[in-house]
């Protein structure tokens, strides 16, 4: 075995669930946006006992020294679709569209813990994630759960906690788009005073082939605020977004948002909470003219809540080196890890994750330099305060493939 | 049949081979007068003045480092590498706790080709009308107003190959360029700089065509669909040989890319996946006699490392890109460093970006290799990582005699860091291109802004300040 987490595992073996656990002096970034200080974690029953300088012991503590390695919340992906895409070429490795239902299609019990990309991102450093439907010709495409990424066949996590759609250059007009995304939403809203039976004869409800499991989720969103995450880029339609948010009283969270700086104040007054891809400065198409790799800086020097995205299929971790090229533009490093942790977690109500405090679930990674650099890399993933195997079908390639015994590789194992 | 065409093929190529013998691209004597001279590179350097770059920290591009050295360079030309230089026609620039590289090159893009905004009437990269179109030049796509040159320039790069798409078996000529916009194709052009030909492998063409009726519809259609095109092409060849003219064969666009491969004038750029696929395009160079320069994408390239390395073949490579296709499932972010240190280190790696975001980005790219190889029990430093985004990337590019270097008398190709290029925090400063100043991140003046860039959003403004 060569890889120096490895002997990290095998000292403390795999659970720590019954034990008690001091993670002593690393340089601990708590995720809630405060600067990092070398600190002590406290780790018992899954939960982070106590986070301080020079915590109370007892004889039975294993103590983990980390000699000011850094440390961080277990990062949360806010758009994945991790466990629902096996291959996304492959239409049968993919469980993320529906041809049927589209505000109501939830992902949720496709969900494969045994997904390739869980162990791969996993090793990387994220410890949960949202999954998400994909983009269809409609407005709403359905909704997105939350998934703790342990690999557990039970599955852990949240069912459909957000609802996803998107203004833009798609298909048609965009007025029509606005105009179906008002007309669903006031069907939403239909639900708390109108008989389902009633809502499903309306001339519209009929002709769009709404079922009655898109009216429940609409009524989520519109009565009982379930996070609406919409996708959209140009100025004027972040402002038709804002709109509807006024208007319906909308939990909403803008993904992508690259003329945002046209319309930041706007954003600001609706406390509006965005998922961005720092990297992505290419005007992919004539709604992202303003598309910039300043985009991070200015939200975050506006005060705006920021989440990051990828576009890297398969590599959900590669928000890491997103953000840090925000803060290499001018974002605030704090601001990056919370966007990976404490603010998704805040966000979408995932519960008691996202950040190293006393009493929250111990989701923790200790990296081997500074998380932002892509060249890190973790040395310990926990989840639950269950130390991860690091291992995937890549280590395994690589660990095959540098092994010089002169055989076939196929006998390598 | 096939043991006679063998034959046949090494024959003929030979021929081509000595004849081409003291051809070079720039020069008019090449066996097939009319063919090597047309769309000429018409690029002239910008105005420069000699530039005294003092107290730097230099990756030289070949594996060297240089700590606290000054760098000259005048009349376009990398002039002077010591610990003190002076002059005293210089314009003298400090860069101290700087670092300086060769100017990035990114062997596989697709700006210009697939410009930006993304949108149908842009889409130029690619003639899938039939899996063999060597017939077209991928230069004859360029749209030299593509927003995309500006933002790799502003991430160091100063040259990078555009290649048509992999739709087909043959997808046509790529060429290289220097990252200037001009008004016209032929001035960004990198002069001297052969000629590539696109070939790809596996899913990308069998599925096009396939879905359509016709052939190649599998692996297997694939390789027939190449050897069929090589006869024609070994035909040709001979026919154009004749010494009677009148026996020579009608020229054909196709044929003359292919006739350019077996004589060595157009390298192969080979998109490939998989590894038992990359042995077999190096099975079929070997039954038509030709060379293949470098496989791109090559996820599994870490299966064969000793066998590029021992055919002289470069792999260029994403850091960790997977899982979009089936042929790139087996992805392992030590493939670079893998194939680097093939053969006691004499594998070529390249980090290339098929990518307007990753090209970017391509020192970080290396970051992430190099430290994914140490971790896997390599010891590789950064100023050899250095090579996978500068002469690794020339040398496949058929560049390397003229820039992807910091060497005396190389084209001032050369870029100055905020910090050290493999930390994330750092940024191109100023960057070089034939001595010339052409990007200072202090100086919007010297930022490029391309006519699409122009008041498309605000009429007084340029698109992104």
């Amino acid at each position: 075995m060569r890889y120096f987490y490895l002997s990290l595992f095998f000292l403390l073996g795999t659970s720590l669930s019954s034990e008690t656990v001091l993670l002593k002096g690393g340089l601990v970034h708590s995720g809630d946006g405060n600067s990092a200080i070398i600190q002590d974690i406290l780790l018992s029953d899954n939960i982070i006992k106590a986070v301080g300088d020079n915590l109370i012991i007892d004889g039975n503590t294993r103590v983990i020294e980390l000699d000011g390695l850094p440390v961080t919340p277990g990062l949360i992906s806010p758009l994945s679709n991790l466990g629902i895409v096996e291959i996304n070429a492959l239409d049968v490795t993919r469980d993320d569209e529906s041809e049927v239902l589209t505000a109501g299609f939830s992902i949720f019990n496709a969900f494969n813990p045994h997904s390739t990309g869980i162990p791969w991102n996993r090793s990387n450093g994220i410890t949960s994630a949202i999954s998400t439907p994909s983009p269809s010709r409609a407005s709403v495409f359905g909704l997105g759960s939350y998934f703790i990424l342990d690999g557990s066949l039970e599955i852990k996590g949240l069912k459909d906690i957000a609802m996803f759609g998107r203004i833009g250059a798609t298909y048609g007009s965009r007025a029509e788009t606005l105009s179906m995304l008002d007309s669903l939403l006031d069907i939403g809203r239909m639900l708390g005073t109108t008989p389902i039976q009633e809502i499903l004869e309306l001339s519209l409800v009929e002709k769009l082939d709404i079922q009655s499991q898109d009216i429940f989720a609409l009524g989520k969103v519109v009565n009982e605020g379930l996070p609406f995450v919409l996708e959209t880029n140009r100025a004027v339609d972040i402002l038709q977004a804002l709109a509807l948010k006024e208007k319906y009283n909308l939990n909403l969270v803008l993904v992508s948002v690259e003329e945002a700086p046209m319309v930041l104040d706007r954003i600001k007054e609706s406390d509006t909470p965005v998922i961005i891809d720092p990297m992505d400065n290419i005007p992919n198409s004539f709604d992202e003219l303003g598309s910039s790799l300043e985009l991070g800086r200015i939200l975050d020097q506006a005060g705006i809540k920021i989440m990051f995205s990828t576009q890297r299929s398969h590599n959900y971790h590669l928000m890491r080196q997103g953000s840090g090229n925000a803060v290499a533009h001018g974002m605030s490093y704090e601001s990056a890890i919370a966007g990976m942790t404490k603010v998704v977690a805040d966000t979408f109500k995932l519960g008691n994750r996202g950040s190293i405090e006393s009493g929250k679930l111990a989701d923790i990674i200790v990296w081997d330099g500074d998380p932002l650099e892509p060249s890190s890399f973790p040395k310990i993933v926990m989840i639950d305060g269950v130390i991860q195997d690091l291992s995937s079908r890549s280590s395994r390639l690589t660990e095959r493939y540098t092994n010089k015994e002169d055989k076939p590789s196929s006998y390598k194992h | 049949m096939k043991k006679w065409l063998f034959i046949f093929a090494s024959f003929i190529v030979l021929v081509g081979c000595s004849d081409s013998f003291n051809v070079s691209f720039s020069d008019n004597e090449s066996i097939n007068p009319g063919i090597d001279d047309a769309f000429n590179s018409t690029y002239k350097s910008m105005d420069s003045q000699p530039v005294l770059l003092k107290s730097a920290n230099i990756y030289d591009g070949l594996g060297g480092e240089f700590i606290n050295y000054d760098l000259l360079l005048s009349d376009g030309k990398i002039s002077e590498i010591n610990k003190s230089i002076d002059s005293n026609n210089a314009l003298i620039i400090d860069a101290s706790d700087k670092w300086i590289t060769p100017g990035i090159i990114d062997i596989h893009s697709h700006m210009g080709v697939y410009s930006a905004p993304g949108v149908s009437t842009s889409s130029d990269g690619n003639e899938a009308t039939s899996p063999v179109t060597a017939e077209v030049w991928a230069e004859h796509s360029l749209w030299t107003q593509d927003p995309q040159f500006a933002l790799a320039l502003k991430g160091g790069v100063t040259a990078f190959h555009v290649l048509p798409g992999s739709a087909n078996l043959f997808g046509g000529r790529g060429a290289t360029f220097k990252n200037i916009s001009k008004n016209t194709i032929q001035d960004m052009k990198f002069p001297g700089a052969p000629h590539s030909l696109k070939m790809a492998c596996g899913e990308n063409p069998k599925r096009v065509y396939g879905n359509r009726r016709q052939a190649p519809s599998t692996r297997m259609g694939n390789m027939a669909g190449y050897r069929s095109a090589w006869i024609d092409a070994v035909e040709y060849t001979d026919g154009m040989n004749e010494d009677n003219i009148d026996r020579r064969p009608k020229r054909d666009l196709a044929m003359d890319t292919l006739m350019g491969v077996l004589n060595d004038e157009i390298l192969i750029q080979n998109h490939c996946y998989r590894a038992e696929e990359m042995a077999m395009m190096i099975e079929l160079s070997r039954e038509f006699n030709y060379k293949i320069t470098a496989f791109h994408h090559a996820v599994e390239a870490y299966k064969i490392a000793d066998l590029l390395a021992d055919e002289g073949i470069c792999a260029a490579m994403w850091a960790d890109w997977w899982g979009f296709k089936h042929e790139a499932y087996d992805m392992v972010q030590a493939n670079i460093a893998i194939i680097d240190q093939a053969r006691n280190g004499t594998g070529c790696a390249i980090v290339h970006s098929d990518d307007a975001v990753g090209i970017q980005h391509l020192n970080q790219e290396a970051a992430k290799a190099m430290a994914a190889g140490n971790r896997a029990g390599f010891d590789i430093s950064k100023a050899h990582a250095m090579r996978w985004i500068t002469s690794n990337p020339a040398k496949a590019a058929g560049i390397l005699n003229t820039t992807g270097s910091i060497e005396i008398d190389k084209d001032a190709d050369v870029v100055l860091w905020t910090g050290n290029p493999f930390s994330v925090y750092s940024r191109a400063e100023k960057v070089f291109i034939d001595g010339a100043l052409v990007f200072d991140m202090h100086n919007p003046k010297i930022q490029p802004i391309t006519d699409f860039d122009l008041g498309i959003i605000q009429p007084q403004n340029n698109r992104v300040e």
